[in-house]
Formats: C-alpha cells, structure tokens, sequence
C-alpha cells in the first residue's frame, strides 16, 4: 500500500473523531475572510476616506486577534491529532518503518485534515461573506450601498495565512515524531504522569497567583484616566498571570486537599469525580487559564463597543444645542464673542453663564478623574429657556441637588433619591437629566444643578469659571467664524480663554458605529471560542476515559451515578473558568468604565448573562457527548 | 458445609450466532453454590468458562434456564436492578486488576461502598480494615501505577469484598501475576473463605490456583465433566487435579 493510501485511508477512518477540530478551523479560517473581504471589498468607500482608514485600522487589529486564535486552534488541534496517533505511529514503528517514513505518514494525514478544513471555510465563507456585510452595516446603523463584489485578494491572504501557520506546526508534530524514542510513542496514550503534584509547590503557586491577581485588579483600578494607560498594560499582564498561577496553583491544591479529606471524599459521587478532576487538572489548567482570559477579553470587547457607541450617541446628542461653547474666567466675554461670530454669521440664539468648579476630594465619587461642576437653578432655568430647551424642575430646596448628566447606555440604577455628600454636607439627588443645557460640555464633565442658596454658600470652595454658549442659524458655515474666534484664545495664568467649535453634519465619526458592531463580534466569536475550546478538551477526554467507566460499570456502578459524577465533572470545567472570569470581569469593566468615563456596570451584567447561557448550552450538549463518547 | 444456597444454577444454555448457524456453548449447567464455598471452574479455551462467568455476573444473558441469586431469578430481573444486584451482592476480581489509575488505592477500595451512599465513618473503617489484613497499609496513599501486580491484585480483592458481598467472582485473578505473588494472592483468598465466611467462585485454568479451592469443577465442551473436592492436603489435591487433565487429555492454559 502507498504511502498516500494509508494516509487517506487514516483519514476516512479519523474523520469522524475529528470533526469537532475540523468544524473550529474552518470557523477561523470563515470568520477571518469575512474580515479581509470587507478591507478589499469597497463597501465603506462612501463613507470618506477618514471613515474607510479608521475601519482598516480596526479589521487590522481584529485580524491580528484573529490570527492568534487561529495560531492557537491549529496548535491545539494538531497537538491532539499527534497524540493520538503517536500510539498506532508506535505500532508502525514495530512493524519496521523508519522514523521519517512515519512522519511523513503524520505530514500527509494532518495536511489532508487541514486541507479539508480549510476548503469547508473558504466554501462557506465565500457564501456567508455579503451575509456577514449586510450584518455588520445593519448592526452598526450605517447607510451605505450594499453591492455584491468579489475580489480575489482576501481569499489569498486567508489561504496564506492559514497554510504557513499549519505548516509550521506540521513540521514540529514531524521533527517530533522524528526525533522521540518508540517507547514514548507506545506509551504515549497512557501516560500517566498526571498525578498529584507537589503541594508545596502548589502552595507556593496559589500563594503567588492570588497576590498576583489582586494586585492585578488593584492596578487596574487604582487610578483612572488615559494618562494611566501604563497602569492598565500592567494589570492586564498581571491578571494574566494570575489567572494562570490560580489554575496552575490554587485549584489543584484545593482539590488534592479536597481528595485527602476521606470524610468529605466518600459521599455521594465525589470519590469519582473529584479524583478525575485532581488527575487532569496538570494537564488542563492552561486551557482553563486561557478560556478564562478570552472571556476576559470578550467582556472587554463588548464593553469597549458599548463605551464607543455611548461616546459617539453622546457627541450627536449634545452638539446640536450649540456651535460654539466657550470657557474663559473673564465674566465680561458675551459681546465681544457675539460680535466677533456675527462678522460672518448670524448667531440663533446664545447665552452665558457662571459654573463652579470643585475637586473631587471634597466629593464622595467612585470617578475621582470626573471634573465636577456646579450650576445655580435661576442660571440654568435662564439657558434652558433663551436655548429654547424643555425645563421643569421645581425650584430646588437647600438640602437638594439634581444630576445634569451624559448620556448613559443602559442604566438601571435608581438615580432618585440617593445621598451625595458634597464638603461633608449631604444633599439629596432628586433627579437626573440629560436634556443637553451645557451642549459638548455636558458630555465631557458632571453637572449638579443646586440650589442659588447652596451655590453661593460653595463658591467659597471652588472657583468660578464663565461659560459662553451660541447657536449659529447656518450650521454649514461654521468654518467662517473660526479665524475670528481664534484670536480670543489666551492661556495665560490670570486670564485663560478656550473655545469648542461643532461641526453637526460631520460624518467623521461614522467608523465609531463600525467598531460597535465589531466589538459586538468580536464578543461573539470570543465566547464561541471560548465555548468550543472547553467543548473539544472534553470531547477527547471523553475517549479517554471510556476504559474507566467499563471498569466502572463491570463493578456494578449504575448508570445513574456514573452519569452524576460526570455531570459535576464537567460542571466544574465551565464553571471554574466563569467564576474567575465573573469576579475579574467587574475590575476590567470598572477600569474600562474609569478610561472612557461612563458606567458600564450594565454591560458588565449582561456579557456576563450571555457567556452564562452559551456555557449552559455548551455543558448540557457536553454532557450528551461525553457520555455518548465514554458509551455510558 | 454451610446449607445456605447462594447460587442455584438450573439448565443454563448459552447459544452464540444467529438462527441457522447457532453454536451452543453451554449445554445445560446445573450448580448449586453454598455459603462458604471455594470453587474452582477449570476448563480448557473454549469450554466456556468466560460464558458461565460473564452469565453469572449478569453481564450476558442466557438463551435457556435460570439462575438464582438470594433468592431471585437474575435471568429475569431488569437492567437497573441487575447493577444493584452487581454492586451489593457480587464482588468482582479481574485478571488485569481494573484498579482505576485516577484514585490513590484507599480511594479504589473505598470506591463501591463510597458511591453506595454509605456513610463516610464506615468507609474509611472497613477501607482501613481490609487495607490492615492483606498488607497494604502502608500503601494506601499511592497510585495503582506505583504498585507491583501483586498489590494492585490485592487492592482489587479489597474492592471486592468491601461490600460485603454474597459471592465472589474472581475471573483468573492470578492470570497476570508472577508465582510468589500468586501465591500470595491465593493465600489471601483462602484466608477471606475461611476467616470471612465468604463465598468464591474462581475461574482459571491453573491447577495450581485451583488447588487452594475446596471443590474444583471441570468444565469441558459446554458441560461439568466432573467435580473433585479437597481432602486434607493442598498437595495432594494438586495431584488429583493434574491427573484428572492428563486423564481429560486436552491443554487447559
């Protein structure tokens, strides 16, 4: 028989076994030409060349992500098509072929897999490409004409990609074939070095992974802002190696502990399970670890989506109330300003007015970055009338306050009623607004409308700053008035003025709703990832623990109870991973909601809810297979 | 001798093949085991010894008669029945031991009574006990792969008999061991029938191993050719048993 025939012949028989590995490359291979495709495709060309270089830069990183997981899926799925043909190689090598011819036998074999699961990918990626366009424009709530087109381009770079990834990993599988001696390959299958390990080199290790990883967290939200962008690479790195400190470390010493207390051991199914769990866990903590860190990462990633898609709701929503928005310390500012706008166009309606400033150690916040201002409720009722905006709040008592706020996502929190305490004082938040008074403003800092009363009981505290608003009645020329309004710029210590001038027709910031819909996929296609890798661990170990339920079985076990342990068997691999990743989960998203400035506690609960329910999903159909596989 | 009847094999026919093409390979077993019995089926390959055992401990079904365990017909009763009867009633002993390699030995042994629901105080109790009578105290806390065959054989007689069960299958439990360690085991098994009151029956095809039983049946084409029983001396009995497969003239290994 040629050596080609046997390979494929390997194959045919292997193809079932291996399907699952199969499916999760063609999945990376389908996802990253949908992404290239959308680069080459011109699509988005519409949108401006602004727009179309900001979504080249995002699908550049998102294939950088996405060419890591491909790494990792190919390194994994060849890792398990070696071992689990290191045994019958094993066989070949009694039967007298050489070391060489052997590998070969593997290169053809894992090459005809790969090849296959890169053909099923180009097929259905190329049927599900303009699908996935039509998706993502939907998502994003962009207006852009959808016409079908195919270039040739991303498909090469797919296949590129792809193959030199595989090949690298085809050619270490073979120098490993190669150069390992034939009773490792007979033994390969059942090695059992996997036992307990060395407590006090777990101690050690959970010891320093959980210090690790709290002082991750605590980097991660000890200061906010962009500036502490260090800060937050540190902690990622840090979480990192905490996370994998605590599954190399904490978990198996808290299960071997668990395993040698008998009087906790010999109770219901415990005695099975937690002993399968102590035997694997060397081998499969890593896995753990980095499903862990992708959840990680889709949370953030879904966050990240969110905090832009508030960012850019929050930049139409608040600048149309004015065109041009000043800050200066001078009071005296407004007709100077009006005349030098009017020389080019005429002003709709305009108005000033005082705010106050103070730090935020004098105020009880967990955003201690904010910038806290103070307005007075005769002044903005004043604004709030010449801006034409709606305005019906009662006049304020002293003891009162009211929140006129950015534009939050999703808030489910009662913002009524809650206590602030402000220089030891605590006024009571009747009510919050987003109603754009302050227009841009308003979206960059916090307001608290107080009563005249209190405002003038805090100037002392604060200082003072003059705020000059004005609408232009022709958006469109806004261009025209800015030389004019560049000559009132100063930044001297006693007398600083500044100016923010609003394009509201801008299209600019279109891309922002495309890296919405990404981050969204992007949480997609971590969680299925994330999913699939723990679905695949197990799905092997399935057949490897056949010989132990026949065991089990012969011995009289029911089926019942066999089934139990392998239920809280499995139920500790998805949970592990999603406690761990629940708790750190709240730090990034704290961290995240520090950098972009708005709460994304509600995202937080709902990525969270979502990963429950796909790892619900991924554990009850695990269990069916698992079961199927170890035939119980 | 015990009157207690454990086992109570009546007629018992296993065909093999589909119609047209069936090939008997029991043919109409009668047996009658005792509380406190020690018996050897001895038998060369293909006398069905495997069958009868496989039947016994209700892993097959039989094509005829019936077999009474404690009272009840386990040709007849449903599969979830039949893995209580398995697990409360029959201990189990295999040539290759199938101690699981993901437990220490304390765990193995402790294994079926563990998942039985009975309490943890008594597991480790009894675990201890046994552990304690066949020496292997002090290797509790190791895995089935840090032990010598003849330990990891042992470890299984304990699992076997920690449920306390009716009777003891053990299915050529020296098949894999070196002699010292055979003998070892075969003096433990002696020992749990005399000093446990236990009842055993044995599959093998060495006469030497049959010789610590008390009665030795012999099983050829499908039917008890004969049954010989011990006297005083183990030796002796030895003798008869070599004698009676020269005399049967075929190779029973």
């Amino acid at each position: 028989m040629s050596m080609m025939k046997l390979s494929f012949l390997n194959f045919k028989a292997s193809f079932k076994n291996y399907l699952s590995l199969i499916i999760s490359l063609s999945f990376t291979v389908l996802i990253l030409l949908n992404f290239q495709n959308i680069i080459y495709s011109d699509t988005f060309d519409t949108l401006g060349q602004m727009n179309t270089r900001n979504i080249r830069i995002i699908i550049d990183c998102v294939t950088i992500v996405l060419i890591c997981f491909m790494i990792f899926f190919i390194w994994y799925s060849t890792n398990v098509f070696l071992a689990k043909r290191k045994k019958e190689i094993g066989i070949y090598i009694f039967m007298g072929l050489t070391h060489s011819k052997i590998g070969k036998l593997y290169m053809i074999e894992t090459s005809l897999i790969g090849l296959t699961a890169l053909i099923i990918g180009l097929i259905f990626g190329i049927v599900t490409s303009q699908l996935f366009q039509m998706i993502l424009v939907a998502v994003s709530q962009i207006s852009v004409e959808l016409h079908f087109s195919w270039t040739i381009k991303p498909i090469i770079f797919t296949v590129v990609v792809y193959l030199a990834i595989y090949f690298i990993f085809v050619i270490k599988g073979y120098i490993n074939i190669v150069s390992s001696s034939v009773l490792d390959m007979v033994t390969a299958a059942k090695q059992n070095e996997y036992v307990k390990q060395n407590k006090y080199i777990l101690l050690v290790k959970a010891i320093l992974g959980i210090t690790i990883l709290i002082s991750g967290y605590y980097m991660a939200i000890k200061d906010a802002g962009i500036e502490v962008m260090g800060n937050l690479f540190i902690a990622v790195v840090l979480v990192i190696i905490g996370v994998y400190l605590l599954f190399g470390g904490f978990i198996p010493l808290l299960f071997q502990t668990l395993a040698r207390n008998k009087m906790f051991l010999y109770k219901h199914e415990r005695n099975l399970w937690i002993n399968n769990v102590v035997f694997r866990i060397k081998k499969n903590y890593r896995t753990y670890a980095i499903v862990c860190v992708l959840m990680l990462c889709s949370v953030t990633a879904l966050g990240s989506g969110f905090a832009m898609k508030n960012r850019y709701e929050g930049i139409v929503h608040f600048r149309n109330t004015y065109t041009f928005q000043c800050t200066s310390n001078q009071a005296d500012l407004n007709e100077k300003l009006r005349s030098l706008i009017e020389q080019d166009n005429d002003i709709e309606y305009g108005n000033y007015l005082p705010i106050l400033n103070i730090d935020t150690s004098l105020i009880d916040t967990l955003y201690k970055n904010n910038t806290y201002m103070f307005v007075s409720y005769s002044n903005l009722k004043r604004i709030a009338k010449e801006s034409n905006l709606e305005f019906n709040f009662p006049r304020l008592k002293d003891n009162e306050i009211i929140n006129v706020t950015q534009l939050h996502i999703m808030s489910f929190a009662n913002k009524e009623n809650i206590t602030r305490t402000i220089d030891k004082k605590e006024y009571k938040q009747i009510a919050e607004t987003a109603i754009p008074y302050l227009g841009r403003f308003q979206e960059k800092l916090e307001f608290f409308l107080v009563s005249d009363d209190t405002y003038q009981s805090l100037k002392s505290k604060g200082n003072e700053i003059y705020c000059y608003n004005y609408k232009i009645k022709d958006n469109t020329n806004f261009k025209a008035s800015i030389d004019e309004l560049d000559t009132i710029v100063s930044e001297t210590e006693n007398n600083y003025t500044s100016y923010l001038a609003v394009d509201p027709s801008s299209s600019d910031i279109e891309w922002i709703k495309i890296m919405y819909s990404v981050c969204i996929f992007m949480f997609m296609v971590f969680i299925l990832a994330s999913g699939s890798i723990i679905f695949m661990k197990l799905y092997n170990d399935a057949f490897e623990d056949k010989g132990r339920y026949d065991v089990l079985k012969k011995l009289g076990i029911s089926k019942q109870k066999l089934k139990k342990s392998i239920a809280h068997e499995l139920l500790f691999a998805y949970l592990t991973p999603f406690i761990v990743m629940t708790v750190s989960s709240y730090f990034s998203i704290l961290a995240l909601s520090k950098v972009m400035e708005t709460n994304l506690i509600f995202v937080n609960i709902v990525s969270v809810f979502i990963i429950f329910i796909v790892f619900g999903l991924c554990y009850s159909f695990s269990i069916k297979i698992y079961q199927k596989n170890a035939s119980i | 001798m015990n009157d207690k009847k454990v086992v109570e094999i009546k007629n018992l026919v296993k065909n093999y093949g589909s119609r047209g093409f069936q090939t008997r390979v029991l043919k109409g077993i009668d047996l009658t085991i005792y509380e406190n019995d020690f018996i050897a089926i001895m038998g060369p390959s293909g006398s069905g010894k495997t069958t009868l055992l496989n039947i016994l401990s209700t892993i097959d079904k039989p094509t005829q008669g019936t077999i009474i365990l404690d009272g009840k017909d386990i040709t007849k009763i449903k599969n979830r029945e039949l893995s209580k009867i398995r697990q409360n009633k029959i201990g189990f002993i295999f040539q290759d031991y199938n101690l699981l390699d993901t437990m220490t030995l304390q765990d193995n042994i402790a294994l079926p009574l563990s998942l039985n629901g009975v309490s943890n105080t008594k597991c480790i109790e009894k675990t201890l006990l046994l552990a304690k009578e066949f020496g292997l105290k002090e290797h509790l806390k190791k895995y089935p792969y840090q032990l010598s065959g003849g330990q990891k054989q042992r470890g299984a007689t304990c699992r076997a008999l920690i449920s306390d069960p009716e009777i003891i299958f053990a299915d050529e439990p020296t098949g894999a061991l070196d002699s010292k360690s055979s003998r070892d085991l075969l003096e433990c098994l002696k020992n749990v029938n005399d000093a446990h009151q236990a009842t055993i029956l044995m599959v093998t095809h060495d006469a030497f191993s049959a010789s610590y039983a008390k009665d030795v049946y012999i099983l050829s084409d499908g039917m008890i050719k004969c049954k010989l029983s011990k006297g005083k001396d183990r030796k002796e009995f030895y003798d008869r048993i070599i004698d009676m497969q020269v005399s049967l003239g075929s190779d029973f290994s």
